[in-house]
């Protein structure tokens, strides 16, 4: 009896501590639940309810060129904003882990503070410098150059956009790069690998994972961006949430509107699911080296 | 429970107190009895920033005589108002909405008005709608820039169409909804009457705009137009009148051609299921005073919709109110009979355009 009296309760108490994880998620997950999950139920039972059951929201969201032209519009916009930001982000995470404490503050500073001002604001300060009698317009003039249309372009839209998302590709590239071991490239390096090789056999396999966690979290937000792409863009920039805000604000068409969110968050996910096993399989690759 | 209550309380201070003024007595604009809305509250929904804040001033009066507790909320979406009244959980008592609301969702989301609660004997002709009265006046005018059309200066909105004689970029209103005027003004210019106007017709005037060429710019806010004026961004910019005003006080080197300057009105409406009516009709009455009227417009610049009213302004302002007995002879008048019923259609092809179809 007694000897067994130590484990027996024992036992019990693992069991009930087994559980807790869970439990400390349920903020989390009520939260979810309320804010996302039930609004997103909504908005597809309206989709196929309004004004009578069916599919006709989303013939009518296929059945009309502009609705797809803004949709396929929206994918590019986003994709270029992602690789914009990838190609400015890498080599600033990368001289984040390079340098000292004290600099490192100062480069982390210049990444967050921009995050702490509304994008509403660093949208219109775009308009400054990008709009035809703005900074760069100016600065190019008088260096004698002919002005760039930027403003009500895409290439305004991307700038600005990838301006304002640049954070969410830095933070995550940098904790990913801070990780990797600089040994492993001096080996290489010792090896005989020219700095070039070493870098792209060694650290840039092993900072994909940044690279993607990055990229998906730009792509993702770049999507549904709406103040940006109304303020930095012309009518050849419009992206879908300017339509779903049409259709919902001004034409009372709550069920068109949400087809349309539908569409983009399906067609979101199925381009998620075909990148998945390319990324899996460079993981694999990278850890295996 | 609750309603019947207050049934009880409403037939009580019938009786009892305001019997006779409120069954005999014809409403007189501006004028509110003392004290009668005590205990009341009312929320009063309208676009925000200097306008609403004049309408607030201009409502101050009837807010200290009355004893009503005024909230203010906004900005007007129609979206939401539209969750209100179908979640039968309205919050907004009195609403301003731009021209064509009231008409297009009259009884829907909006109630018809009972004209024996108002006074509308001072409102400008043409103006009062099943649903609506109006908020204000004002105008969408063409403002070009001097500068460059020095010797020669449009007049009209044919010259806002015509690239060829008057070259430069054009700045439109892309804030929302299509403004029905510049769609009649340029089937026009296509060689259509807007009188005559068909829904196949839409197409033939938003292909006017769509011809002025990728150069054009949409703007989305009057602080946008303000600020193309003053950057000197587009050479002939269609504008609100208030920011027009603003603009060539700030400098900007433009003047307007006020032919044909496209009359515009903000709508007050009383939506359908609201709490208590009557009070809700005693804000728009109240609203359309000689004294409120002059105050909004010192406080806004906008046009008062009291004929009576004569607000105390300055030159600048003055410029670019559009009461005036000439203003009135040169304004123009969208077919609103035409806009309310095709106003989805309207919207569905100006959507395209905006997004680059």
């Amino acid at each position: 009896m007694s000897a067994l009296d130590p484990t027996t309760p024992s036992v019990p108490q693992r069991a009930g501590w087994a559980w807790r994880p869970y439990a400390l998620t349920l903020p989390a997950l009520l939260l979810l639940v309320a804010v996302i999950g039930y609004p997103l139920l909504t908005i597809v039972l309206r989709s196929l309810s309004e004004p009578q059951w069916g599919p006709q929201n989303y013939v009518w969201f296929f059945g009309a060129p502009v609705n797809l032209t803004v949709l396929q519009r929206t994918f590019t916009i986003s994709a270029w904003v992602t690789v914009v930001c990838v190609l400015c982000a890498y080599p600033y995470a990368y001289l984040m882990t390079a340098v000292g404490p004290r600099a490192r503050l100062v480069l982390v500073l210049c990444v967050l503070i921009p995050f702490w001002v509304s994008g509403v604001v660093r949208t219109l300060s775009w308009v400054i410098l990008l709009q035809d009698s703005g900074v760069i317009n100016s600065l190019l003039r008088s260096a004698g150059f002919d002005g760039v249309r930027l403003i009500r372009t895409q290439t305004g839209v991307v700038i600005g956009m990838a301006q304002v998302l640049l954070p969410f590709m830095i933070l995550p590239l940098y904790s990913v790069m801070k990780g990797i071991d600089l040994r492993l490239v001096q080996a290489a390096r010792s090896l005989g690998a020219r700095p070039s090789r070493a870098f792209f056999t060694v650290y840039l396999p092993l900072s994909l994972p940044g690279v993607y966690a990055g990229a998906i979290i730009v792509f993702i937000l770049a999507l549904g961006f709406y103040i940006t792409p109304a303020l930095l863009g012309g009518p050849r920039s419009t992206m879908l949430s300017t339509l779903v805000q049409t259709q919902v604000l001004s034409l009372l068409q709550w069920g068109r509107g949400g087809a349309m969110g539908v569409v983009l968050l399906v067609t979101t996910f199925v381009l998620l699911a075909l990148a998945a096993p390319v990324m899996r399989s460079r993981h694999r690759e990278a850890g295996r080296r | 429970m609750l309603k019947s209550t207050y049934g009880i309380g409403a037939v009580l201070a019938l009786g009892v107190l305001t019997g006779a003024a409120f069954a005999q007595d014809k409403p007189v604009a501006g004028e509110v009895k003392e004290g009668s809305l005590k205990g009341k509250t009312l929320t009063f929904v309208s676009y925000g920033g200097i306008y609403q804040d004049g309408q607030v001033a201009a409502l101050k009066e009837f807010v200290d005589k009355s004893g009503v507790k005024l909230l203010n909320d906004g900005p007007t979406e129609i979206a939401k108002l539209q969750a209100q009244v179908e979640s039968g959980n309205v919050t907004w008592d009195v609403v301003d909405t731009d021209d064509l609301p009231p008409y297009v969702y009259c009884g829907k989301l909006f109630q018809k008005l009972d004209l024996t609660k108002l006074d509308v004997s001072k409102i400008p002709e043409g103006q009062v709608g099943e649903c609506s009265v109006p908020a204000m006046n004002y105008g969408v005018v063409l403002m070009y820039n001097k500068e460059k059309y020095k010797n020669n200066a449009p007049k009209s909105w044919a010259d806002f169409f015509d690239t060829e004689k008057f070259p430069g970029v054009r700045g439109i209103d892309g804030s929302g909804s299509p403004a029905g005027g510049l769609l009649e003004q340029a089937f026009k210019y296509a060689g259509g009457d807007p009188k005559a106007m068909t829904v196949a017709d839409i197409d033939k005037a938003i292909d006017v705009i769509r011809k002025l060429g990728p150069d054009t710019i949409f703007w989305k806010t009057g602080a946008e137009s303000q600020q193309l004026a003053e950057s000197g961004e587009a050479d002939m910019l269609m504008m609100w009148t208030g920011r027009a005003m603003t603009a060539v006080k700030n400098g900007a080197k433009y003047a307007p051609a006020w032919q044909d300057w496209l009359v515009v009105m903000d709508q007050m409406t009383i939506p359908v299921g609201v709490k208590d009516t009557d009070a809700a009709y005693a804000l728009l009455n109240a609203y359309l005073g000689k004294n409120a009227q002059e105050i909004l417009t010192e406080k806004t610049s906008y046009t008062p919709i009291n004929s009576e009213a004569q607000p105390k302004v300055d030159a600048s302002v003055a410029a670019f109110l559009t009461n005036t007995p000439e203003r009135q002879k040169q304004g123009y008048k969208q077919n609103f009979k035409f806009w309310v019923p095709n106003f989805a259609v309207a919207q569905e092809k100006w959507s395209a355009l905006m997004a680059g179809n």
